[in-house]
């Protein structure tokens, strides 16, 4: 999935020029389109929180947070331009901040949340299980290489704007992302060896 | 080069992470090492497994959750301070405070000064009746006192003229020494 996707899902009808209507509006005190603002990059806030927290209580506190922030900085945001950028690296600071203050009690706990696409009931069980183990997966890795997986490989954003949203080197970024990979796939093979 | 040098190109190969030229040196490699296409192919396997595990749908009950609670949070922001909760908290104080300044007393009465005993410490008893040691007073100077000025009697002067029938008395009030 790249960033264009996103963004596409993100704001599936509304232009550069409607988002900037849309903020100048919430700017003056209009919550209507403040809701509007949020509906565009909710999943995006979410999603992101919940794969960089792994609970959903976590994700959806921290993403409060982050809404609450971006409607206090309309003005910077609408400055920046960038607001999907803004957000991802809001997003991130507050799921830091928030494993700082909430130590992680059980991991990957609200996995069972995810709704799955598939219907038949046992199928489903497998591949809720499937699932849980894949997102536990990211338990294994640093704050930072867990940061840096979700963005290039699940949010699908490029090195250069994992970098920027993570106010690190692309060198950096990379070396990140390789180690993380190689943490996932022995862990992916560990765990399929030993249960299939 | 020892095959481990080449995890860190694979994995950044895995995710098209790589420019084209080194993308072409670790393809290079990977067609003349099976054990490097058997940990790309882990890589490959690893990653597409992660993001299809990722790649759900979460409930919209969620997201609206989430949107409710932020609007909750900024309308509780944005109340005009009368239709805050808390101001009507106040609301009892603020009539007591007002009832209590109605019926204050019209004039302000100056308390009684509080009434002040001197008390001395008594003499302190000494067990073998020594008697105690008055503390030392400070020295004084003797000065001589100096005259109180008292008003003197009147001096009364009588002049007798030559006419017999006229006797003059002239009066005057002496001052002090």
């Amino acid at each position: 999935m790249s960033t264009l996707t996103l963004l596409a899902e993100a704001a599936p009808m509304d232009g550069p020029e409607d988002r900037g209507s849309i903020i100048a509006a919430a700017k003056a005190g209009d919550l209507e389109a403040f809701e509007q603002l949020m509906r565009q990059y909710e999943r995006m806030v979410l999603v992101t929180a919940l794969r960089l927290l792994g609970s959903l209580h976590d994700a959806q506190d921290a993403s409060q947070e982050v809404f609450l922030k971006l409607y206090r900085n309309l003005g910077k945001v609408e400055t920046s331009g960038n607001i999907s950028g803004w957000l991802y690296r809001v997003t991130v600071n507050a799921c830091h901040d928030l494993r700082r203050r909430r130590p992680v009690a059980v991991p990957m706990k609200d996995a069972g949340e995810l709704a799955s696409r598939e219907a038949d009931p046992a199928q489903q069980s497998a591949e809720q299980e499937r699932r849980r183990v894949l997102q536990l997966s990211l338990r294994m890795l640093s704050e930072k290489e867990r940061a840096a997986l979700v963005l290039r490989d699940l949010e699908g954003l490029t090195t250069e704007e994992v970098a920027r949203v993570l106010g690190s080197s692309e060198a950096t970024v990379r070396s990140q992302i390789s180690k993380a990979r190689v943490k996932v796939k022995g862990f992916v093979e560990r765990y399929f060896r030993r249960h299939v | 080069m020892n095959c481990t040098d080449w995890e860190e190109r694979l994995a950044l190969y895995a995710g098209g992470d790589l420019a084209p030229a080194k993308a072409a040196e670790v393809e290079h490699h990977l067609a003349e090492c099976a054990g490097c296409q058997l940990f790309a192919s882990g890589l490959r396997a690893g990653l597409e497994l992660l993001q299809d595990a990722h790649d759900e749908a979460l409930d919209p009950a969620h997201f609206a959750a989430v949107r409710s609670r932020v609007r909750a949070q900024l309308e509780r922001e944005r109340r005009p301070f009368w239709r805050r909760a808390w101001i009507y908290g106040l609301v009892p104080v603020a009539a007591a405070l007002m009832v209590a300044v109605a019926v204050r007393p019209s004039r302000w009465i100056a308390p009684q000064p509080p009434e002040v005993a001197m008390v001395h410490q008594p003499a302190a008893v000494d067990p073998w009746g020594v008697p105690p040691i008055p503390p030392a007073q400070p020295a004084r100077v003797r000065r001589k006192p100096r005259p109180k000025v008292e008003p003197g009697e009147p001096v009364l002067v009588r002049l007798v003229t030559d006419n017999p029938d006229v006797v003059i008395y002239w009066i005057s009030e002496r001052r002090g020494e």
